[in-house]
């Protein structure tokens, strides 16, 4: 019952409130065997009888397990239920004494009151201390001792170690018996390099460069990676791996209709990843202005770029503030510490040491903590087109502001403390009123959006002035408040005072406490997370869940060296790259010769005794087309692009526009991560539609065409789109299979290329010969975007072809019966068919009608009638009859005495096959514009772009 | 990487190794349910399911109970009076008790009551199994649509839809086809596409949605057809990219990912042609296209049924754009015409999957996010200002919707709600109860179908769910 990555993790078939004791703080008091046997024969039966059916399990009402000494000892959601100083007084007691109290109530629900004498007893039990037998005492240990919650431990490497990811790798795999395989050759090398650290394809020239370098391996290589890290193309592709972590959309996700969805700077965010990868930020920083830029970076200087960091926390989702700080919460948790604190939002922490109190102690940072679009970061444009744009915008804000200030006003006077504070005003307006102002509101927010002309601006979060204090919503609900909850960091459930947060919402705190060198899990979390971004599996394997839940290391030694070693580098993300792209490990070949072997021992190749294949990843897909076509921007930055609907961008896919509530299915289609929540890892699906759309796709096919133009004619063209795709030259086997491709479809290919449309139907004009029965027929030569005719300007003066066009299932004739309007339908194989339709004429009673035939190129007259000018409708139908493939049929509209006037007609007639087989082909719903055949070269190039080769990496 | 990954690579150190002609014989045995490769792949359930394959009719906006399947004679003579002891709170104030404008009579062998909204379905009464204590939380669209697509009813949390957890429970059983396809004319509901998205499970398990008012084919699928060359040119360009595969792999060893590829190459030159025909509803025979009718609806529904019929494991058929079921003004007119639209169409799917012994194991669900209020609604200022008589509030407190096949008793009904169709009393049935009712009849059991994610098993009914036995036959 799983897929790929679900299957990885232990098959604990628990649900989210699974409430299995796993731990429970108390120790064993160790009870007399006399105790338990009275708990046996006198406790356990009447529970079992009148408590276990609600009390116990995923379903336990309230949150209260009878079935386990913990359950009775942590007590409901709600409150304690037994008092073992003074039993008499447990709410449980109370509860099946009836008691008539206030919020007590009498339990068993359904079924009788438990007799005196037996709740006598359970009193007893409770003064002796509930003894339970011992083995069904959770006997979990203490879940603060997991190995993630402790420091890291510092590894000491012996002398002449070497990398040291090959020395814990290599002792590792020694112990088990696999061995590693040969280092991968230059040529494939430098591919894997190039797509690891900039997402793109290498270009020939280049790895030709690379191959020949006479230096010796290692200090080639060296001065590689460098080199790569150091192109500007690298912070593209990195950021991008972070924005899944970041769950980055250009959209806030659901809104009612009249809002605007988009965020309009969200694209700063995205700048700034951009470029704090590329300028090697130091993480712990990155994780600091991510979390607090505000308050760590000088406004009034170019630090200010900084405050778009708050990107990671401000483009959260939409909704109630619980969700969106619980968004915050779970994407700064599972993202940075790869912890899932956000499950003790309605209760403690099921497996891992975080209660619910800690979780509210973080929710109280968030909770004064106000998203702001407000500090300018970058420079405002100007010319008169900005200048209009200003002045347009001006209007737009006084229509809010028109609406709004007589309302406000009165407000105010009737509630003078809230003078001057806007946002709580507009929360007294009435309901009328603030739909009224959300749809203005609306209405501005699309403008500033679509026009695209303010300055660079961050999201940004600011502390509150006065900090309010934040309780415990019992079981997740804010209507339901308990006990205060401190603002603090975790503990991890050791016995330590709790770091607490003193100043304003504490969020600066909050961030110093994750960017610490000394947070257990941080460092760890982002190497581990690098890793995976470079081998596709982690060392720990549950990428955001270092919890009891999650796996553990595979190679503990190796995750804390990396940590410890990526601190004492700077937390540079670029040594570390440095560091795993240098080490054999990362260097080895795809496949190995003791594969097999290797296999019986580590099947999932843990040990990482060969390189991991990869295919493309979206991205990589369509950034490596573009750029194997030489059509990739080299832009950086800017705002969002669609990357997927036509006009097909350029641009590299980091820019593409994500829409959080409407992705299109292409991205995931493809395993792109799901833009409403932080994502760990993308699945690895195989599945057709992603083959449809390198099959079939017009963004693809463009790009095969824009390749095979650009051979020039003395180039040997195999040679060409070779080395721009796969950088490397044809074999002869290549060339073999391409000879053959070409004279295979050549001809075929000839003719479809002459068709006008990409359709079964072309559009033209010209006249049917009565006596001899040909048909003369001249395709339009102009094409508007929506119809087809002769000339740019129409009427043409004193032309008689003046009026003609045709639209999706209309056109006009020409003025006489030379020029008529014809329609013609090409057979696409042998097949009888039958023609349906029928011609309207809106110029009722105008005119002297118009001429309607249906003719085969053969010259069989199939239909010929004129067209009654009083009639509104006229059907035109004719019986199945064979036609051959290629044969074609014409569709006239001949303008009757060669008398054009009023004869404007609607007319979409449908082909119609009887044998049911293909779908009708109908005119106006397939009706479009210049067809843009393949060509036997493009048609070539696309298949490579479609081969394995290109689409893995080796 | 998987232990399916293992056993492939080891069998192929038995001996199996790529042939020299054609692919390997891995190949062939991808379609066995090998999941790590096709995600897709028919999946294991639990124990024998009764169910097969779902159609979900979806009448979006809230179809009225008391004007459909849940006869209330009380109505007729409370008509025009305070609802005794008080209304209860929807999303709008309502008025005084509104008796039914259609008339309600009895059904088949079972007697099933039903009204002459829908005629046709009703004479198929027993074959229904019409659930009339249906209960939700909320009386507005969002949260119910939520509730009853994903189990979870906040807009903004995360959840997949029913059909996603069904092809990820079940797989399909047609490779060329879409595992999960929702129909819906002339846009997308509220909420839109989240109702049918995969959330955290994998992409391969977002429902596809075809606009059904598209008749042209490559306008309903994207890339479906390629437009620059025919299929012959097509297979030649496929021949070539697959002999490039073929001979790069006779250097390296062979590894499960790169054969997948060339497997869903060919699954998806197939695909070209059998979704074409699955949506192709003219190759249906006459009486079959008049039996289900010349219209929108007509040709969605039976396209549902070609679907289904070819292997697609989860259609939703929506019906329409928005909330078209949300007659807040003028009940009688216009769930008239929407019963209209929707009747003859419903009843043939019926029928035919009947016809063709489909419907055993094909589990038809109809009904809405919510039901509407036996009382009135009241005009309000701002909204609904207009809404000046005869329509019908939300109604969250109960309401109906029906099963039929798959396993579910026939001619049969269930539950009550008061007697004036408020709110629902004996065997009250919460959203949770049917998801967990529907995986059941599927072969699952609803607390095992789960899903690790950030930490956590998640399901389809949370933590909720009672499967309702008296449901099934």
């Amino acid at each position: 019952m799983t897929v790929p990555k679900a299957s990885l993790l232990p098959l604990l078939l628990v649900s989210i409130s699974a409430t299995s004791a796993v731990y429970c703080a108390d120790t064993n008091p160790g009870f007399e065997p006399a105790q338990i046997e009275f708990f046996e024969k006198e406790i356990r039966p009447v529970l079992a009888d009148n408590c276990f059916k609600c009390h116990s399990g995923t379903k336990a009402k309230v949150g209260l397990e009878l079935n386990h000494r913990g359950g009775w000892l942590s007590g409901s959601d709600y409150r304690k239920v037994v008092d073992l100083e003074n039993p008499a007084q447990s709410v449980l007691i109370k509860a099946i004494s009836h008691a008539a109290e206030k919020n007590i109530v009498a339990m068993p629900e359904k079924g009788d009151k438990l007799p005196d004498e037996t709740i006598a007893r359970i009193t007893e039990w409770i003064a002796m201390g509930l003894p339970w037998p011992e083995n069904e005492i959770s006997e979990h240990k203490d879940p603060s001792e997991h190995w993630s919650f402790q420091p890291v431990k510092k590894q000491e490497l012996p002398e002449g170690a070497g990398n040291p990811i090959d020395y814990f790798l290599n002792e590792a795999r020694e112990k088990a018996g696999v061995v590693a395989a040969e280092k991968a050759d230059r040529e494939t090398l430098y591919r894997r390099a190039h797509f690891d650290l900039l997402g793109l394809p290498p270009k020939y020239e280049e790895l030709r460069k690379f191959v020949d370098d006479p230096r010796p391996d290692s200090d080639a290589w060296s001065a590689l990676v460098d080199e790569l890290m150091a192109s500007p193309h690298y912070g593209e592709r990195w950021a991008r791996q972070w924005m899944d972590v970041a769950r980055y959309s250009d959209t806030i996700g659901y809104e009612g209709a009249g809002r605007e969805r988009r965020f309009i700077y969200s694209y700063a965010y995205r700048n700034w990843l951009i470029k704090s990868f590329n300028d090697d930020l130091p993480y712990d920083k990155f994780v600091l202005y991510q979390l607090a830029a505000e308050q760590l970076v000088d406004w009034d200087s170019p630090e200010k770029a900084h405050l778009a960091a708050l990107g990671f926390l401000s483009l959260s989702k939409n909704g109630k503030n619980e969700i969106i700080i619980d968004d915050r919460i779970d994407t700064t948790f599972r993202g940075m510490m790869a912890l899932t604190v956000s499950c003790a939002r309605c209760h403690d922490h099921k497996f891992d040491p975080i209660s619910t109190s800690e979780y509210y102690g973080v929710y109280g940072v968030f909770m004064n903590s106000f998203k702001e679009e407000r500090p300018v970061i970058g420079e405002p444009k100007s010319g008169p087109e900005y200048d209009k744009y200003l002045k347009e915008r001006a209007e737009k804000q006084k229509v809010i502001d028109d609406f709004l200030a007589p309302k406000l006003a009165k407000i105010e006077k009737e509630k003078p403390e809230l003078m001057g504070r806007r946002e709580q005003l507009i929360k007294m307006l009435s309901r009328e009123d603030r739909r009224e102002l959300a749809k203005k509101q609306g209405v501005f927010d699309k403008f500033i959006a679509d026009a695209q002309m303010d300055p660079d601006k961050a999201i940004i979060l600011t502390d509150a002035e006065n900090i309010r204090k934040q309780r415990i919503f019992v079981r997740g609900a804010p209507g339901r408040q308990g006990d205060e909850a401190p603002r603090r960091f975790l503990t991890f459930g050791k016995d330590v005072e709790p770091v607490a947060f003193t100043k304003g919402s504490g969020r600066l705190e909050l961030a110093q406490q994750i960017a610490s060198p000394d947070n257990p899990l941080t460092a760890r979390n982002i190497v581990n997370r690098v890793w995976m971004w470079h081998f596709g599996e982690g060392i720990v394997r549950t990428i955001d869940d270092f919890g009891i839940q999650g796996e553990l290391p595979d190679n503990p030694e190796l995750l804390d060296f990396l940590a410890t070693w990526f601190i004492e580098n700077g937390w540079s993300i670029k040594k570390l790259h440095r560091l795993i792209l240098t080490s054999h490990t990362w260097q080895q070949q795809s496949s190995n010769p003791v594969q097999d072997k290797n296999m019986l021992v580590d099947p999932e190749n843990r040990l990482l005794w060969k390189y991991n294949k990869r295919r493309l990843d979206l991205e990589q897909l369509r950034d490596g087309i573009l750029e194997v076509t030489g059509t990739l921007s080299d832009e950086m930055f800017g705002r969002a692009v669609k990357i997927l609907e036509p006009p097909y961008s350029n641009r590299r896919s980091v820019y593409a526009f994500i829409d959080r509530q409407n992705l299109n299915p292409v991205f995931r289609n493809f395993d792109f991560s799901n833009p409403q929540e932080t994502t760990a890892q993308r699945p690895t699906t195989t599945i057709p539609m992603q083959a449809l759309f390198t099959m079939n796709s017009d963004f693809i096919q463009n790009q095969a065409a824009n390749l095979a133009k650009k051979v020039a004619p003395q180039e040997d063209p195999i040679q060409h789109y070779h080395r721009a795709i796969f950088a490397t030259e044809p074999t002869e086997n290549d060339r073999l299979l391409a000879d053959s491709f070409f004279t295979s479809v050549e001809s075929e290919m000839k003719d479809y290329s002459k068709r006008q449309t990409n359709t079964a139907w072309s559009y033209g004009y010209g006249t049917h010969n009565d006596e001899s029965g040909k048909v003369s027929f001249t395709p339009y030569p102009l094409w508007t975007g929506k119809q087809w005719q002769i000339e740019k300007e129409t009427p043409i003066k004193d032309n008689p072809l003046s009026y003609l066009y045709a639209r999706a299932g209309a056109t006009h004739p020409g003025h006489t019966s030379k020029e008529s309007s014809i329609y013609q339908w090409q057979a696409p194989s042998d097949l009888k068919v039958s023609i349906a339709g029928a011609v309207q004429r809106s110029a009722v009673g105008k005119g002297n009608g118009v001429r309607v035939k249906v003719v085969t190129h053969k010259g069989r007259l199939l239909f010929d009638q004129v067209m009654d000018p009083a009639k509104k409708t006229f059907p035109v139908t004719v019986d199945p009859f064979d036609v051959a493939k290629n044969d074609l049929i014409y569709f006239i509209i001949d303008p009757h005495e060669n008398n054009s006037s009023f004869d404007s007609v609607n007319w979409s007639p449908q082909v119609v096959d009887a044998s049911g087989v293909n779908p009708k082909w109908g005119l106006a719903e397939s009706f479009s514009g210049p067809a843009t055949p393949a060509t036997p070269h493009s048609a070539y190039v696309h298949a490579l772009l479609n081969t394995n080769r290109f689409l893995f990496i080796e | 990487m998987t232990q399916s990954f293992s056993r492939r690579e080891l069998l192929q150190r038995t001996g199996m190794g790529m042939g020299a002609l054609g692919l390997s014989p891995f190949l062939s045995s991808l379609n066995a349910g090998d999941r790590s490769l096709n995600p897709l792949a028919p999946g294991k359930t639990h124990f024998a399911p009764k169910a097969k394959r779902v159609i979900h009719i979806f009448a979006n906006g809230g179809p009225s109970q008391v004007d459909s399947f849940d006869y209330k004679p009380a109505l007729e003579k409370y008509h025009g009076q305070e609802v005794p002891g008080g209304g209860l709170r929807t999303e709008r104030k309502t008025g005084t008790l509104m008796k039914s404008p259609f008339n309600f009579s009895q059904h088949g062998k079972s007697g099933l009551w039903a009204s002459d909204l829908f005629p046709k379905v009703a004479e198929l009464a027993d074959d229904l199994c019409v659930i009339n204590s249906m209960y939700a939380n909320v009386p507005n669209h969002e949260p119910s649509l939520m509730l009853m697509n994903t189990g979870a009813e906040r807009v903004n949390l995360v959840r997949p839809s029913m059909g996603s957890w069904v092809t990820y429970g079940l797989g399909t059983e047609n490779e060329n086809l879409p595992g999960f396809v929702s129909l819906c004319p002339g846009g997308v509901p509220i909420v839109e596409t989240q109702n049918w998205r995969s959330a955290f499970l994998p992409g391969a398990y977002q429902g596809a949605h075809i606009d059904t008012k598209n008749s042209l084919i490559s306008k309903l699928i994207p890339d479906i057809r390629n437009q620059r060359m025919p299929m012959d040119i097509q297979r030649k360009q496929l021949d070539l990219v697959q002999e490039m595969n073929r001979q790069d792999i006779g250097q390296s060893q062979v590894d499960q990912d790169v054969e997948a590829r060339m497997h869903s190459l060919e699954l998806a030159y197939k695909m070209q042609i059998e979704a074409t025909d699955a949506f192709n509803v003219d190759r249906e025979p006459k009486h079959i296209r008049e039996l289900y009718g010349d219209t929108l609806h007509g040709r969605q529904m039976l396209i549902a049924r070609r679907l289904v019929e070819r292997g697609t494991r989860f259609v939703q058929v929506w019906h329409g754009a928005g909330q078209p079921w949300d007659s807040h003004a003028e009940i009688e007119k216009f769930h008239g015409k929407l019963g209209a639209e929707a009747d003859q169409p419903i009843a043939a799917l019926l029928v035919d999957l009947k016809q063709r012994g489909l419907l055993e194991d094909t589990l038809v669900i109809w009904g809405g996010e919510f039901g509407r209020t036996p009382t009135v609604e009241l005009p309000t200022p701002g909204a609904n200002a207009a809404n000046t008589k005869l329509g019908r509030d939300h109604n969250h407190h109960g309401f109906t919707m029906w099963m039929a096949g798959g396993g579910t008793k026939g001619g049969f009904q269930y539950g009550k709600t008061d007697e004036f169709g408020f709110k629902a009393v004996e065997n009250p049935m919460h959203v949770h109860d049917l998801h967990a009712t529907i995986l059941h009849l599927l072969g699952f059991d609803h607390e095992k179908l789960t899903y690790r994610y950030a930490g956590r098993d998640f399901r389809l009914t949370d933590v909720h769910g009672e499967v309702f036995h008296d449901l099934l036959a």
